[in-house]
């Protein structure tokens, strides 16, 4: 109680009088010095007060500045000094103009809120923008750039080239360097000062760049009868590739070069509103849904004046063809737009090679995961004939390793290294009994596997969907996967597909090395050569199919993880790949390593190439690919590395 | 005739078991009898002809000759797409065709047309009728759609794989690649089909807006069995006899066929395009009962269990695919919708809901390995009691003998 009443005192007596210490600072006196042209700013009379500020070289004259020109700046007729002041309830709280510390309150009553006009804000905004250049806190200066690219205007090329020389950031200050091109690009004085900052920025690439150069092309379009002479024109439109004949038109009533067209639906509404006698103009009601017959009754309408006319399909063309279309530039000099037009050719093209690298790397990246979910089914496939439609489910399997591992072990990075061995060690599991216990009565019978394979994979799948529910699991990879590797200012490709893309490389030699020069790779490719000689020769095909679907369904748990790294974790997540995998072993060529990369790569870039030309669409460049592997296949059966000679069996 | 069903003494068992099974669902059913089987149940009954109507041609074009299309279903949602077109069509107009009498000025054909594609398009934010949509308004070319399309889509595709010789698993997953990149290209909204929205309202036939639903359903369930009858008939026509054996003999042996001089790809094609029609048809007629098609239906898995119906019914018998259509869709509806009473293991509740799926396909890996002739290879133990044959059968094991050998 005691303690409240205290505070209440305190609060009055703060309130009662004016801030009790006089703030002392040299800021405070410069404007001490200019108190009349703070109070009450006129655009002329600042210049002088933002000279001194800046000749002064203090440490809260951006802040002072922003706060100025946004109405916080208070005059206290106690003291005559000016605070920043912010409104609590029927007080203001104050803070010193130097330090920002809080000072004290003051009742509204004995402040005086200053406020700049629109003029002078500007003019203090361009100021602040120097101050802001040469911030010492880099994010201050970042935001500057930012909003100086975001509406640049001629005012502000002149502090943006004094704060290049001190910007101790290399990065920023190249940035600073290109915006200052940009501005004197556009605001430059004389043709040639602007034509050689042009030229300058050829050899950007960066958006802000782009930006800048379309703003300087920007160009509006206009409607005239004959093309006029000294406009900076920046091309005619035809009618037809250009402008379709109905917007051309609908130009021409814009700038009210022709009569508005009657819709349809203001015929009905007419027609609607002239009934008489059930019938309008003499035409009954019944025959007006012939559309002749309604054109007939409207032009006796507009004959009596009752309505504007129709404007015939011929009137709007013979309107259309009287007129010329063109564009303009906003800028009335040619030269400059030309030397911009031809700078931003050169820029475009040079963005375009970046796009196309851009679209390579995302397509060895496809192609790698592509490799790494089919090179498994590739092995078990070609070594064993034998089509195994759960494989995808191996896939769901290790990514939900993956998912158990995390939720035990908590270190992403920790768990990532335990999970890729226990994956490929839980699918191989897998894959040895699935072998053992069904594969193995089919062998003679390869349709009957893919069935058999198809039920152990809807089974599966319903399993994981028990045991895990249906809602995505999260597969969280480490930090130092979590970045991206930029390129330039258009390539840039995430780490965890770079990482992929070596993982699916460490396999492809691991299976070569296997595969040639191992005593299991001979008895392997033995087997899949000859399965009886290989027997007899007493290698025991029983054992080598094992070990062989068991490796296929190994490295399908490996690539599990993998994948589930990147999407996420359902357990739908191996029916989305089955498909695809197939196709890349079956584009590939069966039983060859060679192959599925092959097929893998050319999936990939096939499908990224496609969705370069519509990137919206995703599911047409799926489309689009199959209907091209279902081609691929007429020319090659056999995939794109066919086994010849006795190796390819048949 | 006689012949055929001589051959095919299967023939007036089916045809009797079928008639028998219409006059009883007739009689129990809510419009024409006592109401025991109420009219979902009715129409669920019809789309359960239809499937065994299509399973029948996929044993075909699998038991009898060999071609494991993973695309049959493809073919079925085709059908149902072109008869959803008119359905729709044909329904939307009416509906606009009513609102837009009360104008004051009677509308132009345009004008009606205008507001019926606003009416179907405007989920997918079109409001103009694609070109695919050219015909809907007449059900005589809808209709002729329903084949037509299915047909030319199987004679085309067929072409191009039995001509590059493509065989066994390749045309499998060439089949499963069709009627996905179909599939997603339903998916598109651009498509033109609706996305994946699809078509609805189809049991709503139009022209039909005062009849009960009763009355309809218990119409196309009678519909659906004749259609099958019919395809019954059809295709035992097409397994027996010379063709009949020729088919088989592909599916046994294609390249001694080929070196006997058939023309095995145009067999094959043959096969292809008529099960595909015959598909195309039962989809036609199981769409108006379900009420709604979308590209989910034409996916790869449906496909798939088209095959696992078959392989369960039996391959290589026309009763083993509908025993297995009938059996396995209608267990699937009874597991799935809740009707199977859930097992409590004491420290588990087993939920049908969520474990048929898992007895499915681990039932049907028994099927595969312990019985590759499926539920129809008990028939085959009830008939062999009856008229033991020392022969061996027909299947479609390597063992496979030649007709008159097997009849010896």
């Amino acid at each position: 109680m005691l303690r409240a009443l205290v505070l209440f005192l305190t609060a009055l007596l703060a309130c009662a009088a004016p801030p009790a210490v006089a703030q002392d600072s040299q800021l405070q006196a410069i404007l001490q010095t200019h108190a009349d042209e703070v109070a009450d700013p006129g655009r002329r009379s600042v210049g002088p007060l933002i000279d001194d500020l800046a000749a002064s070289g203090l440490p809260g004259i951006a802040r002072f500045l922003d706060r100025w020109s946004n109405k916080q700046v208070f005059l206290n007729a106690g003291d005559g000094l000016f605070y920043y002041g912010a409104r609590d309830g029927e007080t203001f709280a104050l803070r010193d103009i130097a330090s920002d510390e809080p000072v004290g309150t003051a009742p509204a009553s004995a402040l005086e809120e200053i406020r700049p006009n629109g003029g002078v804000r500007r003019v203090i905004g361009s100021a602040l923008v120097q101050f802001q250049l040469s911030d010492p806190d880099r994010a201050t200066r970042v935001d500057a750039l930012d909003a100086l690219a975001r509406r640049p205007a001629a005012d502000q090329l002149e502090p943006l080239r004094a704060s290049i020389e001190g910007e101790p950031d290399p990065a920023l200050k190249a940035r600073k360097e290109r915006l200052a091109g940009l501005l004197t690009a556009r605001f430059g004085e004389g043709t040639e000062t602007r034509v050689a900052a042009i030229e300058d920025l050829a050899d950007a690439t960066d958006i802000e760049t782009r930006a800048g150069l379309n703003r300087i092309l920007a160009s509006r379009s206009e409607v005239a009868e004959t093309l006029p002479e000294g406009v900076n024109l920046a091309r005619v439109l035809e009618i037809g590739p250009d402008l379709s004949e109905a917007d051309a038109y609908s130009r021409l009533v814009d700038d009210g070069l022709a009569p508005a067209p009657v819709t349809n639906a203001e015929v009905k509404t007419a027609l609607t509103a002239n009934i008489q006698n059930g019938a309008v103009a003499g035409i009954p009601v019944e025959q007006l849904s012939d559309p002749d017959r309604r054109t007939e009754a409207y032009a006796a309408l507009a004959a009596s004046g009752a309505v504007p006319p129709l404007v015939t399909p011929e009137a709007q063309a013979e309107a259309v063809a009287s007129h010329v279309f063109y564009e303009v530039y906003e800028d009335p000099d040619p030269v400059v737009t030309e030397a911009a037009r031809s700078a931003l050719d050169t820029i475009e093209a040079r963005v375009a090679r970046f796009q196309v690298l851009d679209i390579g790397l995302d397509a060895v990246s496809l192609a790698s995961i592509y490799f790494l979910a089919a090179i498994g089914l590739a092995i078990t496939f070609g070594v064993m004939g034998v089509i195994n439609m759960a494989h995808g489910e191996f896939i769901m399997m290790g990514a939900y390793t993956g998912y158990v591992v995390q939720q035990i072990v908590p270190n992403y990075t920790a768990s990532l290294v335990v999970a890729l061995p226990l994956a490929f060690a839980v699918t191989f599991a897998a894959g040895v009994a699935l072998e053992r216990l069904v594969i193995r009565h089919l062998y003679h019978r390869p349709l009957e596997t893919l069935l058999a394979t198809f039920g152990i994979s809807i089974a599966l799948q319903q399993l994981a969907k028990n045991i895990f529910g249906t809602q995505a699991r999260p597969l969280t990879a480490p930090d130092w996967l979590g970045g991206a590797w930029v390129m330039g200012d258009v390539v840039a490709i995430a780490n965890i597909r770079i990482a992929i893309f070596v993982l699916a490389l460490i396999f492809l030699c691991v299976l070569l090395y296997i595969l040639k020069r191992t005593r299991l790779g001979l008895e392997v490719r033995a087997a899949t050569q000859n399965p009886g000689m290989a027997g007899s020769m007493g290698i025991d095909p029983g054992r080598i199919n094992m070990l062989t679907f068991g490796l296929g369904s190994g490295i399908a748990g490996i690539a599990g993880v993998a994948i589930g790294l990147y999407a996420q974790v359902t357990s739908e997540m191996g029916s989305a790949y089955i498909v695809q995998s197939f196709m890349t072993v079956v584009v590939g060529g069966v039983g060859n390593v060679w192959g599925t990369l092959a097929g893998a790569t050319l999936i990939g870039g096939l499908q990224k190439g496609i969705e370069w030309f519509n990137p919206s669409n995703t599911l047409a460049a799926q489309t689009y690919m199959i209907l091209f592997i279902i081609l691929f296949i007429q020319v090659r059966p056999k995939g794109i590395v066919a086994l010849k000679g006795r190796a390819a069996g048949d | 005739m006689r012949a055929l069903v001589r051959s095919n003494p299967s023939i007036l068992w089916f045809l009797g078991l079928l008639a028998a099974f219409c006059l009883g669902v007739t009689f129990l059913a809510e419009a024409t009898g006592t109401g025991a089987i109420s009219t979902s149940f009715v129409k669920t009954l019809g789309k359960t002809l239809c499937l065994c109507l299509v399973a029948i041609a996929m044993d075909v074009v699998w038991g009898y000759c060999g071609i494991l299309s993973l695309g049959h279903m493809a073919f079925f949602g085709l059908g149902g797409y072109a008869i959803g077109m008119w359905l729709m069509y044909a329904r939307t107009e009416i509906i606009v065709s009513a609102s837009l009498a009360s104008a004051a000025i009677p509308p132009t054909p345009q004008e009606v047309e205008d507001a019926i594609a606003s009416q179907i398009f405007g989920v997918v934010g079109a409001s103009e009728f694609p070109w695919l949509w050219a015909f809907a308004d007449s059900l005589v070319l809808q209709l002729a759609m329903v084949v037509l399309v299915p047909g030319l889509l199987a004679l085309v595709f067929g072409w191009l794989a039995f001509r590059s010789r493509v065989t066994g698993v390749y045309l499998s997953i060439l089949t499963q690649a069709m009627t996905l990149a179909l599939s997603l290209y339903l998916f598109q909204n651009a498509s033109g089909l609706r996305g994946n929205n699809g078509l609805s309202g189809l049991q709503n036939i139009p022209g039909l807006g005062g009849v009960p639903q009763s009355v309809v359903s218990i119409a196309f369930f009678w519909v659906s069995a004749v259609a099958l009858a019919l395809g019954y008939l059809l295709f035992a026509w097409v397994v027996s006899g010379k063709m009949g054996s020729v088919v088989r003999g592909i599916r046994d042996n294609e390249a001694r066929v080929r070196f006997l001089g058939y023309h095995v790809e145009g067999f094959k094609l043959f096969v292809f395009t008529l099960t595909a029609i015959v598909a195309g048809l039962a989809g036609a007629l199981y769409y108006p009962q379900a009420g709604i098609i979308n590209p989910a239906e034409i996916a790869p898995i449906a496909s798939i269990y088209l095959a696992v119906w078959v392989a369960i019914g039996g391959r290589g018998r026309l009763y083993g695919a509908v025993i297995g259509a009938a059996s396995v869709s209608l267990l699937s509806s009874w597991f799935t919708g809740g009707g199977a009473p859930d097992i409590d293991l004491g420290f588990y509740e087993i939920q049908w809901t969520d474990w048929w799926l898992v007895l499915l396909g681990l039932s049907f890996v028994a099927v595969t390995l312990y019985a590759p002739k499926g539920i129809g290879g008990l028939i085959d133990l009830v008939a062999e009691r009856r008229a033991p044959s020392r022969s061996r059968d027909l299947g479609p094991d390597a063992s496979a003998l030649r007709k008159t050998e097997a009849a010896e």
